[in-house]
């Protein structure tokens, strides 16, 4: 029987939580807390083995929380149970110590599987999130560099546009036409196999060719 | 017909030297009018007097030449009767003395003989039979013309014809030289006139232009935006007249520019304000919707799961199942609604997370590809207001180019340096002509600018057909950013 500590500041929603878990023949529910301060002394108290913690607290954000909750209950675990979806929290979570992310609107039907994961210790997160994640830990391919295959004006327009400078801006610099600034734009982002001013920005910065700023 | 063909030419003619006329400055009007005067003046002078001059010179001459004519031909009478000829060569030698332009004096006997001249050596050929006179006239005078000038020739009948003819020839060489030197003396007074009309002009034109110069120079500066700036009066005329009117409209212009600058002011801060305004209301609606509706919604969630687990009817579970289905859908509408109104990432997270997702939703929603770059833009926050505005600049451009550009690749780049910070936002779509930038089609653009102007910032389009659009915003950063790492604020 492992033992869960609510923290949410939403009464109707811990009383939900606490019916659907404690109906659960391995799951209890030791105590509620509403807000971060609570939710420590609870923790230190309880020594639960689990928090289910939510971010939007509110005196206090819940990822601020969570590396008291850590110190004060070390072997609990902590899953994070929030509305919201978007990657930078997942990954904010994660960096302060979560051991888990589950959505509220998915609450139902995932929460109960994600607690028991995470308690078998392993790492919960929304199936909707973990793309981006895993995409940012995979090893960037090293790009072969045609850089060298470039024309010194088509390098210098490459860089200044990468640089943020219009084409006017460009053109009035180089002493080239507008038109002229345009061709060595197009043609060595081909050469590059780039298709947008955003892809020359990222290649140029993982090349080091922004060096000046 | 022929009257309007002729009207037509004279038109074009005088459009023609108006054209050259009107081309050159003020100063060599002037110029111009005044030395042609001053030369027509001096040359029209110049030959009414050498006219006048030639003709009371000859005609001096040619009474002269009959005098002396006949003042020899009276003292000869009793020398030729006498065919005293040494004394008529010495009468005729005293009058050659006496008058310095008689060029040359001889008597003819009645034979027809030369009996005394005052040539040296040799009688010119021809001369005598130049000129004759009869018995009965008077005097008879020819105007030679030798290679020697102009001579007046006289012939007087001695003895009324008996003992011969005096001739007397006087030089019109002396009238020439006279002529000439009155025409130098005209020229230099003509030249010294129009020495004196230059200065005078010079003069009358920097009295004329010196004002005009200045009201230009005024002119100009007010074209520049810049109204401080007063004409001198330097005269009470027409001129005088003119700046005062200018400095009137000078004053005027400055008035109605301070009151529009008052009055841009003023209506940017009402739009600062209902932009902040707006961005707070929905703020507040969608944390709104986030922590207490869609928590409450949460709790249905759960409370439906847990009426299904304690319950073995199918029929209820199905019930249940599909209520759970209908409460999922809203919360996730909700969700997206919340999303629309304002983002909490954006005031949790920062921009860049905030664009992330927008991007990302955008080529979920659109099918359009979107690359993103954020060269200087990582955990590091910008001002709040900063933040909001560029945020909205690229989802109102984003939402351009995904209605109107057909394209099918666009690009966000945000980078931030140490002075400033630049949205560019760049599709390959079907651009349009930034000068015809007015229609309702572009209203998004305009909201982008007013949003830039708000914040010191400024857009810049770069666009034609067929080429794409480029949009560049940029805003100036105040300060040198402080070092503000691991700053999170998640929640309230």
């Amino acid at each position: 029987m492992s033992s869960i500590l609510l923290v949410d500041d939403h009464a109707v929603l811990r009383a939900g939580l606490r019916l659907l878990l404690d109906a659960q023949p391995d799951l209890h529910v030791a105590g509620e807390a509403e807000d971060s301060r609570a939710a420590v002394a609870q923790a230190a108290a309880l020594q639960p083995d689990l928090i289910l913690l939510d971010l939007s607290l509110t005196n206090c954000s819940g990822l601020a929380a969570i590396p008291s909750l850590r110190t004060a209950a070390p072997q609990a675990r902590i899953l994070v149970l929030t509305m919201h979806d978007d990657e930078g929290y997942v990954r904010q979570a994660l960096a302060a110590g979560a051991h888990g992310y589950v959505l509220k609107r998915a609450a139902d039907a995932e929460l109960i599987a994600a607690i028991r994961a995470v308690l078998r210790g392993e790492l919960y997160i929304h199936p909707a999130l973990t793309r981006q994640l895993l995409e940012e830990l995979l090893p960037q391919m090293p790009p072969a560099s045609p850089w060298e295959s470039l024309s010194e004006r088509e390098r210098e327009v490459l860089v200044l546009v990468a640089r943020g400078y219009t084409a006017a801006e460009i053109a009035t610099r180089l002493n080239l036409s507008p038109k002229t600034v345009e061709t060595y734009r197009t043609r060595g982002m081909e050469k590059l196999g780039l298709r947008s001013r955003a892809a020359l920005v990222q290649f140029a910065l993982d090349h080091n060719l922004l060096t000046s700023t | 017909m022929n009257a309007g063909a002729t009207k037509q030419h004279l038109s074009r003619w005088t459009s023609a030297v108006w054209n050259v006329i009107g081309a050159v400055n003020i100063r060599a009007k002037i110029l111009g009018i005044v030395l042609g005067l001053v030369a027509l003046m001096g040359v029209a002078a110049t030959i009414e007097v050498r006219l006048l001059l030639e003709q009371t010179l000859t005609n001096q001459t040619y009474e002269r030449s009959v005098a002396v004519a006949r003042d020899v031909a009276a003292r000869a009478t009793d020398l030729v009767l006498m065919r005293d000829y040494y004394e008529l060569f010495r009468l005729l030698r005293d009058t050659q003395a006496n008058n310095p332009d008689l060029r040359y004096a001889f008597v003819i006997d009645s034979d027809g003989t030369i009996i005394a001249h005052t040539f040296g050596s040799g009688f010119p050929v021809g001369l005598r039979d130049a000129n004759t006179v009869t018995a009965h006239e008077h005097h008879r005078s020819v105007l030679l013309t030798t290679d020697e000038g102009d001579v007046w020739d006289t012939a007087v009948p001695i003895f009324d014809g008996r003992a011969g003819i005096a001739r007397v020839g006087l030089s019109l060489v002396a009238r020439e030289q006279t002529i000439a030197a009155v025409t130098g003396q005209l020229l230099i007074t003509t030249i010294m006139a129009a020495a004196m009309g230059i200065t005078a002009a010079a003069l009358l034109t920097w009295i004329l232009t010196r004002p005009i110069l200045q009201l230009v120079e005024l002119a100009k500066a007010v074209a520049n935006g810049d109204f401080s700036q007063r004409a001198r009066r330097w005269a009470n005329d027409e001129i005088g007249a003119l700046t005062d009117a200018f400095n009137t409209m000078s004053e005027a212009l400055a008035q109605v520019e301070r009151e529009r600058a008052e009055r841009e002011q003023m209506r940017s801060q009402y739009v600062t304000q209902i932009i902040t305004a707006q961005e707070e209301e929905r703020k507040r609606i969608a944390r709104e919707l986030h922590d207490s509706t869609s928590q409450a919604l949460t709790s249905l969630l759960v409370g439906l799961r847990s009426l299904a687990d304690r319950h073995r009817s199918p029929e209820l579970k199905q019930q249940v199942e599909d209520l759970r289905g209908i409460v999922g859908h809203v919360l996730n509408d909700l969700h997206t609604l919340a999303r629309q109104l304002r983002p909490s990432v954006l005031d949790d997270l920062g921009l860049a997370a905030a664009i992330q997702r927008y991007v990302a939703d955008c080529r979920t929603r659109s099918g359009l590809t979107i690359d993103l770059a954020m060269p200087g833009l990582n955990n590091e926050r910008l001002d709040s207001a900063l933040e909001t505005a560029l945020y909205r600049i690229v989802q109102e451009a984003l939402t351009n180019v995904i209605r109107h550009a057909h394209a099918t690749t666009a690009s966000v780049v945000i980078e931030r340096r140490t002075d400033r910070v630049r949205a560019i936002i760049e599709d390959d779509g079907c651009g349009f002509d930034p000068a015809s930038l007015s229609g309702d089609g572009h209203l998004g653009l305009n909201g982008i600018r007013e949003r830039a102007a708000l914040l010191n910032g400024h857009l810049i389009i770069e666009s034609a057909p067929g080429h794409g659009t480029t949009l560049y915003v940029e805003f100036p950063l105040p300060a040198p950013p402080e070092e503000r790492y691991e700053q999170h604020s998640v929640g309230r």
